[in-house]
């Protein structure tokens, strides 16, 4: 049986054309990487500028941590947990924690109406002072 | 059909495992993203589950560049020949496109023009999967590489070109299965890519009447 082969070896045409192609390719991508890498380096040096941009202006500060900022200590001696700090006092929780899902209408409603104590505050008051009997 | 007999070596070995790589993984790149388009929890299983479908859909990426990359270097020379092939259309083309080759049953087409290696068909194809593959890479790795860094525009855009650019390659490659596996004036060109890269001197003749006739010169 006869077998037909393509002859090896390609003419100056073909050549110009398959490298022709490999060079658009190459082009192409080239500009296109060059533009990611330099979007890259930028969004890096943003990044390392706003790092240390933070951190000089924390250093700066003259009170750099919440639990020793003075108003917030007074803040629980007068109100959240009258006569101590106690960050995690009823009040602090029923105050200063989010609320979610179910617990939002009876929040809305005792924003309406601040006088009434809700049924949740009123239990955990009941529990803190079967805990911890008034001086 | 002439009365050629013996048998043409239509694809190399290399073509033939280049073929193999760049269907298996874009099989995968295309199931995947898919999957992840239209968030179709069953696809991402197969993969086990979405993290590591996206893992498998990136780094099959990867063999989708390699693979063909590699194919180039390595085989300059089929590499140019191709891209000569598919970069030239003379009148016999136009004439061909002008009958869609007698694939389609409403046009009639009593003679048609002699082809070279690939028709007027698959040179469009060949085209429209090169630009089609380039695209798909230049947006795929940045919103690998660089999501966090480019801006979120640009990142959109590359989403969007490369979901259209999926489905458009898709339905190419669909087609370019039905006409190279079903259609009955076609399918023997299956096995000449996915098997033994020969196919049958009398078909080659009469499909590919320019390229034969270098053969038969050359021989």
């Amino acid at each position: 049986m006869k077998l037909f082969h393509e002859s090896e070896g390609i003419t100056r045409r073909q050549f110009f054309k398959g490298a022709g192609m490999l060079t658009v390719a190459a082009v192409i991508s080239g500009v296109f990487a060059k533009f990611g890498f330099d979007v890259f380096a930028a969004s890096d040096d943003y990044i390392t500028q706003r790092v240390a941009g933070l951190y000089t202006l924390d250093e700066s500060m003259a009170i750099r941590k919440s639990h020793e900022n003075p108003e917030i200590i007074q803040i629980y001696k007068d109100f959240l947990s009258p006569g101590k700090v106690e960050c995690v006092s009823p009040k602090a929780h029923h105050l200063l924690h989010t609320k979610y899902g179910k617990d939002i209408p009876g929040f809305i409603a005792e924003l309406k109406n601040p006088h009434h104590v809700p049924e949740v505050e009123s239990a955990a008051n009941e529990e803190t002072s079967t805990e911890e009997p008034a001086a | 059909m002439s009365n050629e007999n013996g048998k043409v070596l239509k694809h190399g070995t290399q073509t033939r495992t280049m073929h193999w790589i760049h269907l298996l993984a874009f099989i995968i790149l295309g199931l995947t993203g898919v999957g992840f388009y239209w968030d179709i929890g069953g696809i991402a299983s197969i993969f086990g589950g979405e993290a590591n479908a996206s893992l498998v859909h990136r780094w099959t990426g990867v063999v989708f560049v390699v693979g063909p990359l590699l194919y180039t270097l390595l085989n300059f020379d089929r590499f140019s020949r191709f891209m000569d092939t598919i970069s030239h259309f003379s009148k016999d083309d136009f004439a061909w496109l002008k009958v869609m080759g007698g694939y389609l049953p409403f046009i009639k087409a009593d003679d048609v023009p002699p082809q070279d290696k690939y028709n007027a068909g698959q040179k469009i194809l060949g085209w429209l999967i090169i630009i089609g593959c380039l695209l798909i890479i230049l947006t795929g790795f940045p919103m690998w590489l660089w999501r966090h860094s480019v801006p979120a525009v640009f990142l959109s855009f590359c989403y969007d070109v490369h979901f259209w650019t999926a489905m458009v390659l898709i339905l190419l490659v669909a087609g370019h299965f039905f006409l190279a596996a079903i259609h009955p004036k076609s399918r023997v060109e299956f096995s000449s890519m996915m098997l033994d890269g020969y196919i049958d001197a009398e078909i080659t003749a009469h499909h590919n009447a320019k390229w034969f006739a270098e053969l038969k010169e050359s021989s």
